[in-house]
């Protein structure tokens, strides 16, 4: 497959999961598609030939979603 | 297909980032919970970095280490931009931790993380 | 409702004038592109002679653009100094005894806790020395293939991690308090300085490594200043990401705790 036409998927998988997590309720549920939405931002950067990046970003994307999950304790899990 | 691809490499992938930035604007208008809007903070800086790193390609081009035989200088991607999105990303988690930091406070003094109810307690105050 | 009609409105209106006039951007893989022109030829063709080493992310960050990761790792500190800023009075919460919430009705503690069916002894002797393997790895062969300075502090950030949480009661390797590990970032940047001012000790221009004064021919210090540079970044980062954490936990209750 062309390079430009598995971007555009990939790109269009991220759009996807941006709507889940604004159109949700539960925290928990958010903070876990947030770690998905780091995964496959990581894949993107492979495919654009940037491997420096997308190891760095492999790395803090786990390291914020544990920040995030550490606050989660200490706030409601739910939200309006 | 070549259509597509020409479609795609002249407005397709920038219309698309664009789409993701404004779709991480709406969150922050939107929500009214302090922890989603950082993380559509964060969803934004993800769009920007791939904006920058997709002007930064080249067609049939390989990853910027040396190999022996290329010294070609059109079969590299560009190295500038791959330098500036490193720092961009790790500046982002300090960013997100400060966040957090202040988050845990205003917990702690008006006892709920929502908008409409801080503001009622702040004129309460 | 207000906020949803604005913000419909301001995606609607973006989204059409990007799809209407977007014609000054270049098209994506040409090779005629200002972006490729002017100085990324030059570091692409004369890498290898300024700097002996193959990989070209790391010749710019590290080489020829020095300042700016300096300035980087500073500001990586001052966000460390922030967070001890703003989190640095008396935690209220140990002072009082939370009764547990209404999921834990009957039992104690909800059964066993999670924690206490992993097995401490192979985490420790198995996964971190695997991950603080890599992260040396990836250290050191920073010039050579994908890697670097950042990528190697926040592994060996990430195997602190795993000892702090995945048992809290039994008592970690290192124990950090808050300050303790915002002077370790300090160190960090101290050294990435150090390096700087010795090359300016010595004669040359601030990080001009072919001038640093050790007995080597000239054309291998420029791997020795990288390798200098890069383990005060690896120090800057790993101490910062370790004050954020310690910041947050201490005032964190967890349903398991007793005191």
């Amino acid at each position: 497959m062309p390079t430009l036409v598995l971007e555009a998927i990939l790109l269009l998988a991220l759009i996807i999961i941006t709507m889940a997590v604004i159109f949700n309720r539960d925290l928990l549920i958010v903070i876990i598609t947030y770690c998905a939405f780091s995964f496959i931002a990581m894949f993107l950067y492979i495919v654009m030939g940037a491997p420096d990046v997308a190891f760095t970003e492999a790395v803090i994307g786990v390291i914020s979603t544990i920040y995030f999950i550490i606050t989660l304790k200490k706030i409601d899990r739910r939200c309006k | 297909m070549t259509g597509i691809e020409q479609f795609l490499a002249d407005k397709g992938i920038y219309f698309l980032t664009f789409f993701l930035l404004s779709l991480g604007i709406y969150g922050i208008i939107t929500c009214k919970n302090y922890m989603k809007k950082l993380i559509g903070m964060n969803i934004m800086q993800v769009s920007a970095i791939i904006f920058f790193l997709s002007l930064g390609q080249k067609k049939g081009a390989t990853i910027p280490v040396l190999l022996e035989g290329l010294t070609n200088s059109d079969a590299y991607n560009n190295p500038l931009t791959h330098a500036l999105m490193l720092t961009a990303i790790v500046v982002s988690l300090g960013t997100t931790g400060v966040g957090l930091a202040l988050l845990t406070r205003i917990k702690e003094k008006f006892g709920s993380v929502e908008e409409e109810e801080i503001i009622r307690r702040q004129d309460k105050l | 409702m207000m906020r949803k009609v604005i913000g419909i409105l301001l995606i609607v209106l973006g989204l059409g004038y990007v799809f209407v006039s977007f014609d000054f951007l270049p098209a994506i893989g040409d090779s005629s592109a200002p972006a490729h022109k002017h100085v990324s030829d030059y570091y692409i063709e004369n890498a290898l002679k300024d700097t002996n080493s193959p990989n070209l992310v790391t010749a710019v960050l590290a080489d020829y653009r020095g300042f700016d990761t300096l300035l980087e790792t500073t500001v990586m500190f001052s966000a460390g100094v922030c967070v001890v800023m703003i989190l640095g009075s008396k935690s209220p919460l140990r002072k009082r005894y939370l009764v547990p919430k209404e999921i834990l009705k009957g039992k104690p503690y909800g059964g066993i806790p999670a924690y206490k069916t992993v097995n401490k002894d192979v985490m420790t002797t198995l996964i971190e020395i695997l991950i603080l393997l890599y992260a040396i790895y990836v250290l050191l062969h920073g010039e050579v293939g994908p890697g670097g300075g950042f990528q190697a502090g926040a592994l060996i950030a990430l195997a602190y991690i795993v000892n702090v949480m995945v048992a809290p009661d039994i008592k970690p390797l290192f124990k950090f308090t808050k300050i303790n590990a915002v002077a370790a970032a300090g160190i960090g940047v101290f050294i990435y300085a150090f390096t700087g001012l010795l090359t300016m000790f010595a004669g040359g221009a601030f990080l001009e490594y072919g001038k640093l004064p050790f007995p080597i021919p000239e054309n291998d210090l420029h791997p020795v200043g990288i390798m200098m540079i890069e383990t005060g970044v690896a120090i800057g980062v790993m101490a910062t990401i370790i004050t954020i954490l310690i910041a947050i936990i201490e005032r964190v209750r967890f349903d398991d705790d007793r005191n």
